[in-house]
């Protein structure tokens, strides 16, 4: 008796498979949970299930209550009985909790939206799944349990035979937790299958009846959470041998580059984000750091470089000067550069030319006489392009034009141009194919090599423990636990977790 | 991407080519060295408001407030002059002033507040109006306080002496053909690709040949006349700042990826500020030769020049979202743009129709890009 069955699916994007044929069952009436490492495959998944992904770009079957299900978008995995849950949530934050409910099927008489219909139906479905919010209240104004609760009763609007709710209990406080928990147990006792995506265990095993385990895009086991431990899934999570994937190639380290005493860091709405963070760097030296997705990697290397958050206390010191915080043109200028996660958010001027991206941060050294000397600049544009092997037609390529990897050298490349001390890498290999991927370690080792400091942030295990000479987790915003190079996956990952 | 972009800029150059031709077909005088010199001062007034527009709209900015500006900045000279006596040159220098404080000062405020320039600049478009037409007083302010000339009134009146004009244009043309050369070599020098020899010759060689046919033409009528050495002037800055200097890198790099930007260590609110109070310069400039142009300054003078401006600036491929335009782009949408209102009026055509006929041009023009470029 299945509600949903994916058969073999294979999902490919370009220079990537995401999906390496996975199959999954759902029954009706269980809670399934879907475990993973970041990148394992959960959110392409959903995607495909959700509709976003739609039929025809991907191989594989889908059944949805006994019959093949072929969704070309997102309103027809409804129509089918699928309703998901985001991690960002989809409310409109200045619309009341009743509009929000009603979006896009407002009760209308004679053409105009009924007000007071809508008002009466929602106080008595918030009431009916117990929850206290004010309709009329704005959304805006109320908490990250509540929104979330509210989301979920969204959904159940559209009485769902399935709900997919993806990490629901990331922004959330241990009694709304509960609150969320209980709710699915009763949903559950009403016939609503449930898949429920999240990297917390304890929550996984209290309310989870199976728990399917995917790693690289394939579906490893599915376990009867009654009759395995949390051990077992971390096995079967990381579960591979690292190979000579990693050409990590160590060499002494020499003196301290960056040092940083008792970081706390406040985000844009003022409240605490990083706490109590202490490591220092040493040139030659690859740090990794790594921890679930939220846990502050990014934001921590963000705020190193000036670029994000506000800092509360503590310093941070480039090769033994303190550096002010907030300002990345002093970061660059002293010698420490960040190559982002989302380099095409952070990283490239997509419309423009690899040349005038890779100089954009290095300007100043080809002036003559106030004006830019092309030459030289081309000179310099052509020694970084070849030595970081960038496949492009030309200089004047377009960026935008290049595959990932290429377009992750261009960034790179710009980065070095700086001549930094410090290099903040923040998933450097996130979207590029394996080949490019083993470029990029290269140059991570002949950076090392030439006396330089890296700081790796990497959501994928296998590359934190192969590439880093020691390794920081971050949980929850704080230092989880500290590893030297040889650390298993099994005491990162329990230490991401807060287990430690 | 560059086989679209040639046909790009070969559609405006029809385009141009048509206009033109429909124009010289309709009235022998189009093409006379008189219509065309006048041609030359119009160009040069809409298209040194454009260049400044280019340094706004790259950043991803707009200035509304230029037209207004332009008669306002314009005015003030002129009342300093006719009615307070100042010599010429001090009472532009006042007003020139005045403009890079003024639209320093709004940059400023659409940096610093977050508040979108459109807003910013629409308010100054209908503040600067009012502002001018107290100035003015409502009356026609002559730019010279008696019957003699002085540099305001020059800025119309002057053309060069026709030897000057050769010499210039000499001078230009082998300047220009000076500096391919010198970067050709330079590039092979340094074992980069460079553009083939005979081509780069003949790219030097027609450019020389068309400086010199408008040195021709224009000394056929009284010389090559001062606003359009002024432009030239302007044009030559804005291409070396947009080309050759990181603050004009920085400009294409804020209106293509601010984000990006900044965490690549621009300064972001000082370029932006920067292009502004440029634009304040260029806005008091144009006003000069508008109202001298015009012979006084009245109540209309500036009137929708914004919207010229933006419109050449579109017309030449400038991308309304930033990152993206030339100088040289600009220049041809103000070919256009003042072909276009030129010959309408050697026509006798009525406002409403030259209205119209701006406005789908501009729809149209913007269109073809958007298809061509795809």
């Amino acid at each position: 008796m299945t509600i949903l069955r994916a058969e073999r699916i294979v999902k490919r994007f370009p220079g990537v498979t995401a999906l390496s044929g996975v199959s999954f069952e759902l029954r009706p009436g269980e809670i399934h949970a879907l475990c993973g490492e970041n990148g394992a495959g959960k959110s392409t998944l959903i995607k495909l299930l959700s509709g976003i992904h739609p039929y025809g770009s991907y191989e594989g079957t889908l059944e949805v209550g006994g019959k093949e299900a072929r969704f070309s978008s997102v309103a027809d995995a409804e129509g089918a009985g699928i309703a998901v849950i985001y991690q960002e949530l989809a409310l409109v934050p200045e619309m009341t909790a009743a509009e929000n409910l009603f979006l896009g099927r407002e009760p209308v008489r004679g053409g105009l939206i009924d007000w007071q219909r809508m008002r009466k139906e929602s106080l008595r479905l918030l009431a009916g799944f117990g929850l206290d919010i004010d309709p009329n209240a704005p959304t805006s104004k109320l908490g990250v349990g509540q929104r979330q609760l509210l989301e979920i009763l969204k959904a159940l609007r559209k009485e769902p035979k399935i709900l997919i709710l993806d990490e629901p209990t990331a922004a959330l406080s241990d009694t709304e937790v509960g609150i969320l928990l209980a709710k699915l147990r009763e949903l559950r006792g009403r016939g609503i299958a449930c898949v429920y995506i999240s990297h917390k265990l304890e929550e996984v095993f209290a309310v989870c009846d199976r728990i399917t385990v995917l790693r690289d895009g394939a579906a490893v086991t599915t376990l009867e959470a009654a009759k395995t431990s949390s051990a077992e899934v971390i096995r079967h999570m990381v579960g591979r041998e690292i190979k000579d994937l990693f050409p990590r190639k160590s060499c002494a380290p020499g003196e301290t580059l960056l040092g940083v005493a008792g970081l706390c860091v406040a985000d844009a709405s003022g409240s605490p984000y990083l706490e109590d963070i202490s490591f220092e760097v040493r040139a030659g030296e690859v740090l990794g750091i790594g921890g679930l997705m939220g846990a502050g990697r990014s934001e921590l290397l963000m705020h190193l470089f000036g670029a994000w958050g506000k800092r509360m206390g503590g310093e941070v010191k480039l090769a033994g000067r303190a550096l002010s915080p907030g300002n990345p043109r002093e970061s660059i200028s002293k010698g420490l550069v960040l190559v982002s996660e989302d380099r095409r958010r952070y990283g490239l001027v997509l419309d423009k030319s690899v040349g005038f991206n890779m100089s954009l941060s290095s300007l100043k050294k080809f002036l003559r006489k106030g004006l830019i000397d092309r030459h030289a600049e081309a000179v310099a544009n052509q020694g970084f392009s070849n030595s970081l092997r960038v496949k492009a037609p030309s200089l004047e390529a377009v960026v935008g034009g290049l595959s990932g990897g290429n377009q992750q050298k261009v960034v790179i490349g710009k980065a070095l141009m700086t001549e930094p001390k410090v290099v903040l890498l923040d998933e450097p290999t996130r979207g590029i194919d394996v080949g490019a991927k083993q470029e990029v370690y290269g140059i991570v080792n002949e950076l090392t090599a030439s006396g330089k400091a890296v700081i790796l942030v990497s959501s994928e295990l296998p590359e934190l423990m192969g590439m880093s000479d020691r390794i920081l987790m971050l949980h929850e915003g704080r230092v989880g636990g500290r590893f030297p190079s040889g650390a298993s996956a099994e005491e990162l990952l329990a230490a991401a977790l807060g287990k430690s | 991407m560059t086989a679209h972009k040639g046909w790009r800029d070969f559609s405006m150059v029809f385009a141009l080519a048509g206009i033109a031709g429909f124009f010289a077909l309709s009235s022998p005088q189009f093409l006379g060295s008189r219509n065309l010199s006048m041609l030359a001062i119009e160009l040069s007034i809409t298209a040194t408001l454009a260049l400044g527009m280019l340094l706004v709209i790259l950043p991803g900015q707009i200035d509304l407030s230029a037209g207004s500006g332009v008669g306002l900045l314009g005015g003030i000279a002129s009342v300093l002059i006719f009615s307070h006596g100042w010599p010429a040159p001090l009472a532009m220098l006042a007003s020139l002033v005045l403009g890079i404080v003024v639209w320093y000062a709004m940059g400023s405020v659409v940096v610093r507040e977050r508040m979108p320039s459109f807003i910013i600049t629409l308010g100054g478009l209908l503040v600067f109006k009012g502002l001018f037409w107290l100035v003015i007083n409502n009356r026609t302010v002559p730019v010279t306080a008696g019957a003699g000339s002085n540099l305001y009134s020059l800025l119309t009146t002057y053309y060069l002496p026709r030897p000057l004009g050769f010499a210039l244009a000499l001078a230009c043309a082998a300047g220009w053909g000076w500096l391919r050369y010198q970067d050709r070599k330079e590039r092979l020098e340094n074992g980069l690709e460079a553009e083939d020899g005979e081509v780069c010759f003949l790219k030097s060689f027609i450019t020389a040949q068309l400086v010199f046919l408008f040195a021709v033409v224009a000394n056929q009528f009284r010389g090559v006349p001062l606003p359009f050495v002024i432009l030239g002037l302007v044009a030559a800055c804005v291409t070396v700042l947009t080309e050759h200097t990181p603050f004009g890198r920085h400009l294409y790099a804020i209106g293509g990826n601010e984000e990006a930007a900044v965490v690549s260590g621009i300064p972001v609110e000082r370029t932006v500020i920067t292009a502004f109070a440029i634009m304040g310069a260029i806005v008091a400039v144009t006003g000069f030769m508008q109202t001298a142009y015009a012979g006084a300054s009245t109540t209309t003078v500036g009137d929708l020049m914004e919207l010229d401006a933006v419109a050449a600036c579109v017309i030449g491929g400038t991308s309304l979202k930033g990152g993206r335009g030339t100088a040289f782009g600009v220049l041809f949408g103000a070919l256009i743009m003042a072909t276009l209102l030129n010959g309408m009026t050697l026509l006798a055509v009525a406002p409403e129709f030259k209205y119209i006929a701006r406005g789908a041009v501009l729809a149209l023009a913007v269109w073809l890009d958007v298809r061509l470029s795809r």
